[in-house]
């Protein structure tokens, strides 16, 4: 509250003596507060609507939750990775279908088998998520707009190369792996998704270019001056984001089993939706991985929910802008606190 | 009009900016303030104009108590400020800036004409050739300064203070805004000039007042009274602890770091020095000289244009900071802790370790917390960094803390040249102490420290050698003796001498360099 709080930290110790276990359980109690509360938030939700509805957690309904819980999942990192920079990233949605429809064309078109065509299309997400980067890094324009103007240039080429038409004689082992469940209900879908989870988690906190993300991201200034080649680490992200949103991409083609020009146009909602639940701040220099996996599952709790009480996908809308709204002030009054806390006053 | 100040005091955190002052400008008077950076000179005049409330102590007008809120209050008590920030607006033109509160109006619309016609007889006081419908942003850093003058003249306020108004206009133009100062002093009005320059103080005010760490070191003299060398003894007055920074022997030493001639894209020119190993160099100079930049472009910031400079007898050309850190050893300390040097939200060891992440990763680019451990922890202890933890937020931790952690940092990194900018700004007087000795310290180790500082205790307690720089150029270098007496005298009259040289012979040189 006070100066002298901020000049005279109290208790003093150096590290030497000091017991470091208050300060890091601290800031663990904090963020994992934030976690718990989301899931209470989700528990809810799924307590409520199994008791309205049992065929809620029937093996088929879990099914369908756990193939777009993966996708929202992807998603969600597509965006939160650009966040840790302190950017964003709207052409998602746009990435995402252009990997989608070069998948479908290399696998209808060309017969190339669905792995080749796979890594074609996740490398071509990457390619176009690289190219966003470089431009907001060159010309020093806000993420906001470069992205704003790729997202309408990809979907663009993307509709003039593909005349929007649908490739639906996908190799059939595509769908089959949409369909494969483990266990009852998990689809493999899933499973990916928590991989990537878990890369995430050790490039954030155990890498050297993840920490430099956060760096930069904090503080960009600071960072460069630092020695971090902030430019580069911005482009990385943005790279990264690519990749994941053609994967996101590709997981649909996996789920629809046919590669369509209407996808990624929904996502934008989502995307920001699920770090921001989860606690990423949209300022940049801190992430929560498992928060965006929580955000998400949120999410798609309520798509699913609303389905299964049969409300209309009118509402679903209404309910997600609802939703990102509430999680912006939190995430305004979060950043506030962290602000109060670090400073010790203002 | 008659503004008396009685006894005010004002704090920041950490910094007491104002002690006790009490200050009485007089109708019909020029009224100098003088003092060194962040003697207390700015809050001052911001309390008087409004923009800050003191702690303590009164403003009487006239005799009355005053009690301003807003900037608002004191311009209708008569007040008027030209400050050092410009507070224009780019985009409008200089009529509608001059006049901006109280645009003339005809049936409720802005009465354009009037505007200019208003705007125009204060400006011809100063500079008839400025346009009053050329929009500011097309307007030079001194034709700025100009508006900014003709503003404050409009408002026709008893009482007009004057923020170094004179620092980046031509002797010329500050010959006119002499003469109007002289003509309202002739119509009873009391004026405030804050200035640097004592040729200037010497030949245009009455009396003077020195403010010297927020305290009144000399009050309202009549300047005839004062000689220059009374005036500069109260600037710079002496007590406090000195650091100890033991016995220095650089004889023999290797050259680290040399520049020839350097011209940079910011307007520096033919900068030449040579900083040796374990030597501390400094470079003083007055805010706006150009030593920030030069830093800057040292490492690989802002672009070298011209000239050549060596590392370790080798030429470089530095392209960006990384490759100054990594390949060239050199680390830079900004004075501006929390917008450029440290990432308040992270810990400490993030901020310590920031600079080693690549040299600790393993081949896939893991970084474990126990690499980051074991090389922040010894350096914590050898700082005697007070913090609960190395998890703590920086952003919680003291000034003089947080200068710690930037020099963790460096020393982490393996730096041999640390570029260290205003080292103490914001950090009380026992913990500067501190600090010193730690810089001092550090050269015993064999790190070689470019020491950029406005505080001259600071500068000739540490310092070498002094490099002075005025105006994007060095105009004097000195072998420091540790005396403060003749070294101040000596540093001070480079600067003051450099102003008469550089506006003599260049007379376009300080409007090129901030442009």
């Amino acid at each position: 509250m006070t100066a002298t709080e901020t000049l005279n930290p109290d208790p003093v110790m150096t590290v030497a003596d000091a017991n470091e276990a208050p300060a890091r359980r601290g800031a663990f109690l904090a963020e994992s507060g934030n976690l718990i509360g989301l899931a209470a938030i989700v528990l809810i939700f799924w307590v409520v609507l199994t008791s309205l509805r049992p065929g809620f957690i029937s093996n088929f309904n879990l099914f369908t939750l756990s193939r777009s819980l993966a996708i929202d999942i992807v998603i969600g990192f597509s965006t939160m990775v650009v966040l840790a920079t302190g950017g964003m990233n709207l052409a998602i949605g746009s990435i995402g279908v252009c990997a989608v429809m070069a998948a479908g064309f290399l696998m209808q078109g060309l017969g190339l088998p669905p792995l080749v065509a796979f890594a074609a299309a996740l490398a071509l997400g990457a390619a176009l998520g690289w190219l966003n980067g470089f431009a907001i890094v060159r010309s020093g324009v806000n993420s906001f707009i470069i992205t704003l103007a790729s997202a309408s240039l990809y979907l663009g080429a993307m509709l003039i190369l593909s005349k929007a038409v649908t490739f639906n004689e996908l190799p059939a082992a595509v769908a089959d792996f949409g369909k494969l469940r483990f266990g009852g209900f998990v689809s493999p879908l899933l499973i990916i998704a928590l991989a990537i989870g878990a890369a995430l988690i050790v490039l954030f906190r155990f890498t050297a270019l993840g920490r430099e993300i956060l760096a930069a991201g904090a503080n960009p200034r600071a960072a460069e001056l630092s020695g971090v080649p902030v430019g580069r680490v911005v482009i990385i992200a943005h790279t990264l984001s690519g990749a994941l949103a053609g994967a996101a991409g590709l997981m649909l083609v996996a789920r629809l089993g046919a590669a369509m020009p209407s996808i990624g146009q929904d996502w934008l909602l989502p995307s920001f939706l699920a770090p921001v639940l989860g606690g990423t701040l949209l300022s940049g220099g801190a992430v929560s991985v498992i928060g965006t996996m929580l955000g998400a599952l949120l999410v798609t709790t309520i798509r699913s929910g609303l389905l299964v009480m049969q409300v209309g996908n009118f509402w679903l809308q209404l309910f997600l802008g609802v939703i990102l709204l509430a999680a912006v002030m939190l995430d305004r009054y979060r950043g506030k606190v962290a602000e109060r806390r670090s400073l010790g006053r203002r | 009009m008659r503004l008396t100040v009685e006894d005010i005091g004002k704090s920041f955190p950490g910094v007491t900016a104002l002690d006790g002052v009490s200050f009485e400008i007089r109708p019909g008077e020029i009224h100098a303030l003088m003092g060194e950076n962040g003697a207390g000179k700015s809050t001052l005049i911001k309390i008087i104009t409004g923009l800050y409330r003191p702690d303590r102590g009164r403003l009487l007008v006239d005799g009355v108590p005053a009690d301003f809120h807003s900037p608002r209050d004191a311009i209708a008590a008569g007040i008027s400020a030209v400050h050092q920030e410009r507070n224009l607006i780019p985009r409008f033109t200089v009529g509608e800036n001059i006049l901006l509160e109280r645009l003339p109006r005809r049936h409720g619309l802005v009465d354009y004409g009037r505007v200019h016609r208003e705007a125009r007889r204060f400006l011809d006081m100063i500079d008839p050739s400025i346009d009053t419908r050329t929009e500011v942003r097309r307007l030079s850093v001194a034709q700025m300064q100009i508006v900014e003058i003709a503003k404050a003249l409009s408002l026709e306020a008893g009482v007009l203070l004057l923020d170094e108004p004179t620092a980046s206009i031509t002797g010329h133009e500050a010959d006119a805004l002499f003469a109007v100062l002289r003509r309202l002093k002739a119509e009873g009005k009391a004026i405030v000039f804050v200035s640097h320059k004592l040729e200037e103080v010497t030949a245009i005010s009455d009396r003077v007042t020195v403010l010297r760490d927020g305290k009144v070191a000399a009050a309202g003299e009549p300047i005839a009274s004062m000689s220059r060398g009374r005036i500069v003894s109260a600037m710079i007055g002496r007590e406090e602890r000195v650091a100890e920074i033991g016995e220095r022997d650089l004889r023999d030493r290797t050259a680290v770091l040399e520049a020839r001639g350097v011209a940079t894209a910011l307007g520096h020119r033919d900068i030449g020095f040579t900083l040796r190993k374990g030597e501390i160099l400094g470079l003083y100079g007055l805010v706006g000289a150009g030593r920030t930049e030069l830093a800057r472009a040292l490492i690989g910031d802002v672009r070298i244009t011209a000239g050549e400079v060596r590392v370790n007898g080798r030429p470089v050309a530095i392209a960006s900071v990384p490759e100054a850190i990594r390949r060239h050893r050199i680390g830079y300390i900004s004075e501006d802790r929390k917008a450029e040097g440290l990432i308040l939200a992270h810990p400490v060891r993030s901020n310590v370790a920031i600079t080693v992440w690549r040299r600790i990763a393993s081949a896939l680019g893991l970084v474990g917390r126990g690499a980051e451990r074991r090389i922040v922890e010894p350096l914590v202890r050898k700082l005697d960094l007070k913090t609960p933890s190395i998890e703590q937020g920086v952003g919680k931790l003291s000034g003089g803390n947080q200068q710690k952690v930037s020099i963790a940092k460096w020393l982490a990194a393996g730096v041999e040249i640390l570029i260290i900018d205003e080292p103490t700004v914001g950090i009380d007087i026992k913990t500067k102490t501190a600090i010193h000795e730690l810089i001092a310290e550090i050269t015993r180790d064999g790190v070689s420290v470019l020491l950029i500082s406005s505080d001259m205790p600071e500068m000739i307690t540490l310092a070498d050698r002094i490099l002075v720089m005025r105006d994007f150029a060095l105009v004097g270098e000195i072998e420091n003796s540790r005396r403060y007496e003749p070294m101040s005298r000596r540093i001070m009259s480079f600067i003051h001498q450099g102003a008469e040289g550089a506006a003599e012979n260049e007379p376009n040189g300080p409007e090129a360099a901030h442009g």
